[in-house]
């Protein structure tokens, strides 16, 4: 590819270091409080399983906002291909739960393993193309993975998907009849999801990441910017991977459109993108409003009996932010102009 | 075989209509319209409900669908794209893909969610050559789009208009140094890749039902006919196109319907590596 200068993410604090955190007190009282009012949700009086459901699919979407987070918030690569290691992470937990036997706790690991390895080779293929080349290589790769599953009846289940039969509440099938424990679950994912996203904005290889959006410096400042990509896009697969297998135990069945289209590929990257790209809790804040929306206007349109108004807020926001608010509802709000550290 | 070889070269023709578009606006403000299949769509919508209100032909009312669309594309370029021209940036990507979003669900919401396509139409005649059967709609939908192509081509080389067009293609800057007004140049190039947009709707739902995805669908296609053309030239991106459609009707007739595009996936990927310019393209930096 020839040299060029592509317009990455727009990062004020890009070749920043941001500087070690002390412990911050607020933060660390706001963030005990979600957690213990999040966990504690099926005490709540009034609360039913439908709104307990509702919190995990709210933080299955956060938790994929987080893992794309790394690769296209940190690293500044635009993937339209994160499907993909979603979609390796439900086929292989389920597949191997329901054709070969083995636990889909083990089956996790496995798939989360296969899609790390998976993110390697296409990372080797695709992260030397730059800027839009790089989005459009991951996306071709994902609606390639749509059409072979949709091909394979046999293995795949095609069209229909593949479902997992549902044996009862369950810790060997990782199954359960209600869905606190994938409350507890999913929480916990997105608690670890979000402590390492603070741990990578101040590690060398985060620090690493970071200026890779700006490849010369990158490469001046002697980062073997190839490296460090391939490194990102493997975490962000095993993270994609992991909430894939958590996915598909929850809902118990994953079809090709929802692990590889292209308006899932779309939609893992709104809640980053609304809430702040690149920062620890852009995403959380990202996800929940999303999920808040997407109900409300559910709800709204219920009474209107027209579909797809989600999908059009979600179109309008993504706009405003890209528009308006490059640094997401939290730059918005909390980092004022010209403001010191990144949150 | 040669069914689908056939079959494949007159499908390509709209594919490579697509392209032209795509690419005129690629080429010549490096902005990626991923909204670009939304354009085809709402085309064919236009045309559809043209047709069912006074049976006038969508071949007829093609002029009002031009004028429709390219005046959604002036509103879209001045209100959204036109902060991008230059550099096809992530953020350029995101909006063109709210864009997309934004259009369909719209779509949907006006026109409902269900597959519609035009009851009784001329096109659906068959046309036979020995043992291979073509419908009218498909021959002719290729000549209007040569046709189509080769005026866009004409437009580029021979009008005033045109010479300022490539002029800012080839350097934006060169092109301001010499007093021409880019940000004008600009909005008509986009009006004009609109209406080529029109034009693909139009000839495609006289043989092709629509749906609020269909032009979405049609965007891998679409970005496949470009690279594989060349970014930014209007004879490439056409030739691309007809290369997609006879390579994906060949593989659908021996590998099943489902694997049809996934050769043009592979294709893709092997051009990035190997051959970014494309077949005709210019090497370009962004």
């Amino acid at each position: 590819m020839s040299s060029g200068n592509d317009e990455a993410v727009p990062a004020p604090h890009a070749t920043r270091p941001s500087r070690p955190q002390t412990v911050d007190l607020t933060r660390l009282i706001v963030g005990g409080v979600l957690v213990a009012a999040t966990a504690s949700l099926p005490f709540w009086p009034g609360v039913n399983s439908y709104f307990v459901a509702l919190a995990v699919r709210a933080l299955i979407f956060i938790a994929l906002g987080q893992a794309w987070n790394v690769i296209a918030g940190i690293g500044g690569q635009l993937s339209l291909g994160n499907g993909v290691f979603f979609g390796i992470g439900a086929y292989g937990t389920a597949m191997l739960f329901t054709r070969v036997g083995i636990t889909p706790w083990i089956g996790a690991l496995l798939s989360v393993g296969l899609a790390g390895l998976a993110a390697i080779v296409m990372g080797a293929a695709t992260l030397r193309f730059r800027g839009v080349y790089f989005a459009l290589a991951t996306v071709v790769i994902s609606l390639g993975f749509e059409r072979l599953t949709r091909h394979f009846v046999d293995f795949t289940g095609g069209d229909a998907g593949f479902s997992e039969p549902f044996l009862g509440t369950s810790p060997w099938a990782m199954q359960s009849r209600g869905p606190t424990p994938f409350l507890i679950l999913s929480l916990g994912v997105v608690v670890g999801f979000y402590l390492l996203t603070r741990v990578l904005l101040v590690s060398s290889f985060g620090l690493q990441l970071q200026p890779v959006r700006d490849e010369e410096a990158a490469a001046a400042s002697g980062v073997n910017v190839f490296h460090i990509k391939i490194m990102g896009l493997l975490l962000s697969a095993v993270m994609t991977a992991l909430v894939g297998a958590i996915y598909v135990q929850f809902y118990l069945v994953i079809d090709p459109t929802a692990a590889f289209g292209l308006m899932q590929e779309i939609q893992i990257q709104l809640p980053a993108l609304i809430g702040g790209l690149g920062t620890a809790g852009g995403p959380v804040i990202g996800g929940a409003f999303m999920v808040l929306v997407s109900e409300a206007t559910n709800w709204l349109a219920s009474g209107m009996s027209v579909h797809g108004l989600d999908v059009l807020a979600f179109g309008v926001l993504l706009l405003v932010v890209v528009l308006r608010a490059p640094h997401g509802v939290l730059g918005a709000f909390m980092r004022p102009p010209g403001a010191g550290s990144r949150r | 075989m040669i069914q689908a070889l056939l079959s494949g070269i007159l499908l390509g023709g709209i594919y490579g209509l697509f392209a032209v578009g795509f690419s005129l606006v690629f080429g010549v403000m490096r902005i990626v319209n991923f909204a670009h299949g939304e354009l085809v769509m709402l085309a064919m919508y236009s045309g559809l409900t043209v047709y069912d209100l006074t049976g006038i032909d969508p071949l007829l009312s093609l002029p009002l669908t031009c004028l429709l669309i390219a005046g959604l594309g002036v509103l879209l370029y001045l209100g959204a794209f036109r902060h991008f021209v230059g550099r096809a940036s992530m953020q350029q990507l995101l909006v063109a893909i709210a864009i997309a979003m934004i259009l369909q669900v719209g779509a949907q919401i006006v026109f409902g969610p269900d597959t519609h396509g035009m009851a009784q139409s001329w096109g659906s005649q068959y046309l036979l050559f020995g043992t291979n059967f073509f419908s009218y709609a498909q021959v002719a939908a290729f000549f209007i789009a040569l046709l189509c192509v080769t005026a866009v081509e004409l437009i580029l080389r021979k009008t005033r208009w045109g010479q300022d067009i490539r002029a800012v293609a080839d350097d934006a800057e060169a092109a301001e140094l010499v007093g021409l007004d880019t940000h004008r140049i600009n909005t008509g190039a986009f009006a004009l890749s609109c209406a080529i947009a029109a034009v693909a709707g139009s000839v495609l739902i006289t043989y092709y039902p629509v749906n609020p995805g269909t032009g979405f669908a049609l965007m891998p296609i679409t970005l496949i006919a470009t690279v594989v053309g060349g970014l930014g030239s209007v004879a490439g991106a056409f030739l691309g196109g007809i290369a997609c459609g006879v390579i994906s009707q060949v593989a659908g007739a021996l590998a099943g319907p489902a694997l049809q595009e996934v050769p043009l996936y592979v294709l893709l990927l092997l051009f990035l590596a190997f051959r970014p310019q494309g077949l005709f393209g210019r090497r370009v930096a962004f």
